[in-house]
């Protein structure tokens, strides 16, 4: 029954179709058109790559959720950028509760970027210059003084959530931000500069000025 | 999952075809008749699909009407809802489709077997809505809570048309019932998309991919050939 595959050593890619339709075909009978069919193998193995497209993982260089960039001036030549020395940011709750933020470490910079909330209209943040830790003496945590001048500022916007991609999902950007200075009686941010109508929609220059 | 479903429906093929050999015909007479009509099917991959997978309902109704030899007007009408559903995003389509086209069989029949392998081409179209039902803000900087908007806003009066190469097989597996398979690609012509966001899936079409307008598709169908008239066929000369 099977003896008339042997006949047709040169076509190979045609043997499931005659199996299928020819179990009881008499070889000298088989007579088909083999090229047009061909194809048809190839047709599927596209087929199986194409389902293997990988856009269900959002890449990393896709931009979302644009940070706030905030670059440091000198209040006296405000043209030009000053390093702050020994700089860490926080976030701070609405209850007064600090919120580590990832990446941020005690440097000496003139710029800071920093995640806002995506889920609330403004974002506290502690700009915290000269940071570093008394420990009196001791190994343990528990009597450590906190040195340095922390200054809170608020950074208030609208929120608008953009589609990006089927594995990315929405990102927020953030219209018409602005900055606020929680007084004490030490601040060393002097001032601030927030060119009229910044949006926060990408991460390709600063946004916000803080002279000091 | 796309390989493995392939394979499967072949082997189940070729055991259908395994029990339509029974009525073997030793016929040598040099006409056969051949059956003209109506075949009405509908695609059981959706069916079971509906059953299995609790983000997807689909139904379609499939039909061929014989024009000649090898020439067939063919159309499917539809409907389907699908979930896409991942960490960020969680939107449903619904909606409904029509397709139409021709399909030519390539394949010679021997004595009196009416079975197809053919190629075929569609023109789609699909009226649909989707809605988002959640969706979590991506941030590459978690640190502040993440923020899931629960949204629930459903865009309707979405629309779509596209054309199909379609490749397949038509096995008869008792008189009149036909079993077949078959793979299709396709490529949007317009759509219409909603505001900020974008269509997912369209009914018919299928799942969208990021790379462009092309899709894929396939279909496991059943059918009855409602036979009106015959027409003889002229047997190959013997060698």
């Amino acid at each position: 029954m099977l003896y008339f595959w042997k006949n047709d050593k040169s076509i190979t890619d045609i043997k499931l179709i005659n199996l299928l339709f020819s179990f009881y075909a008499e070889p000298h009978k088989l007579k088909m058109n083999y090229l047009k069919l061909k194809s048809f193998p190839l047709f599927i193995v596209t087929l199986v790559l194409l389902g293997c497209e990988k856009d269900d993982i959002c890449a990393e260089s896709t931009p979302t959720t644009p940070r706030l960039i905030i670059r440091f001036y000198d209040n006296i030549n405000q043209e030009s950028t000053k390093t702050v020395t020994d700089v860490v940011a926080y976030g701070l709750n609405e209850d007064n509760t600090v919120v580590i933020l990832n990446n941020q470490f005690v440097a000496t910079t003139d710029s800071l970027i920093l995640p806002l909330q995506t889920d609330k209209n403004s974002t506290r943040i502690v700009l915290h210059k000269d940071y570093s830790i008394d420990d009196n003496g001791t190994p343990d945590t528990n009597d450590d003084i906190v040195l340095g001048n922390p200054d809170v500022i608020t950074i208030s916007y609208e929120r608008e959530d953009v589609y990006v991609s089927r594995a990315c999902g929405y990102k927020t950007v953030f219209n018409n931000i602005s900055f606020s200075l929680e007084n004490d009686s030490d601040n060393w941010i002097l001032g601030s500069e927030i060119a009229p109508n910044t949006n926060v929609t990408n991460e390709t220059s600063a946004h916000v000025k803080i002279f000091h | 999952m796309l390989k493995y479903s392939i394979s499967t429906i072949f082997v189940l093929l070729i055991g259908f075809s395994a029990v339509a050999q029974n009525d073997s015909i030793a016929n040598d007479s040099i006409r056969y008749a051949q059956k003209y009509g109506l075949r009405l099917g509908g695609d059981l991959s959706k069916i079971a699909k509906t059953v299995i997978d609790d983000d997807y309902t689909g139904f379609e109704i499939n039909a061929d009407y014989r024009l000649s030899k090898n020439l067939f007007v063919a159309g499917e009408i539809g409907t389907e809802e699908k979930t896409t559903s991942n960490t960020y995003l969680n939107a449903t389509a619904k909606g409904s489709y029509f397709k139409g086209g021709i399909d030519y069989n390539m394949y010679k029949n021997w004595l009196n077997m009416e079975n197809m392998i053919y190629a075929g081409f569609r023109v789609g179209a699909s009226t649909f809505s989707q809605t988002i039902n959640s969706y979590t803000i991506y941030t590459i900087d978690q640190s502040w809570p993440q923020n899931t908007v629960t949204d629930g806003t459903k865009h309707s009066g979405l629309n779509a048309i596209w054309t199909e190469l379609i490749f397949g097989l038509k096995a008869e597996l008792i008189n009149n019932v036909y079993i077949g398979f078959n793979v299709q690609l396709k490529g949007r012509i317009t759509e219409k998309e909603p505001n900020n966001f974008e269509n997912l899936f369209i009914p018919g079409f299928g799942r969208t991919y990021d790379s462009g307008r092309f899709g894929i598709g396939f279909g496991y169908n059943i059918s009855y050939l409602v036979p009106i008239y015959k027409k003889t066929k002229k047997a190959p000369a013997e060698e």
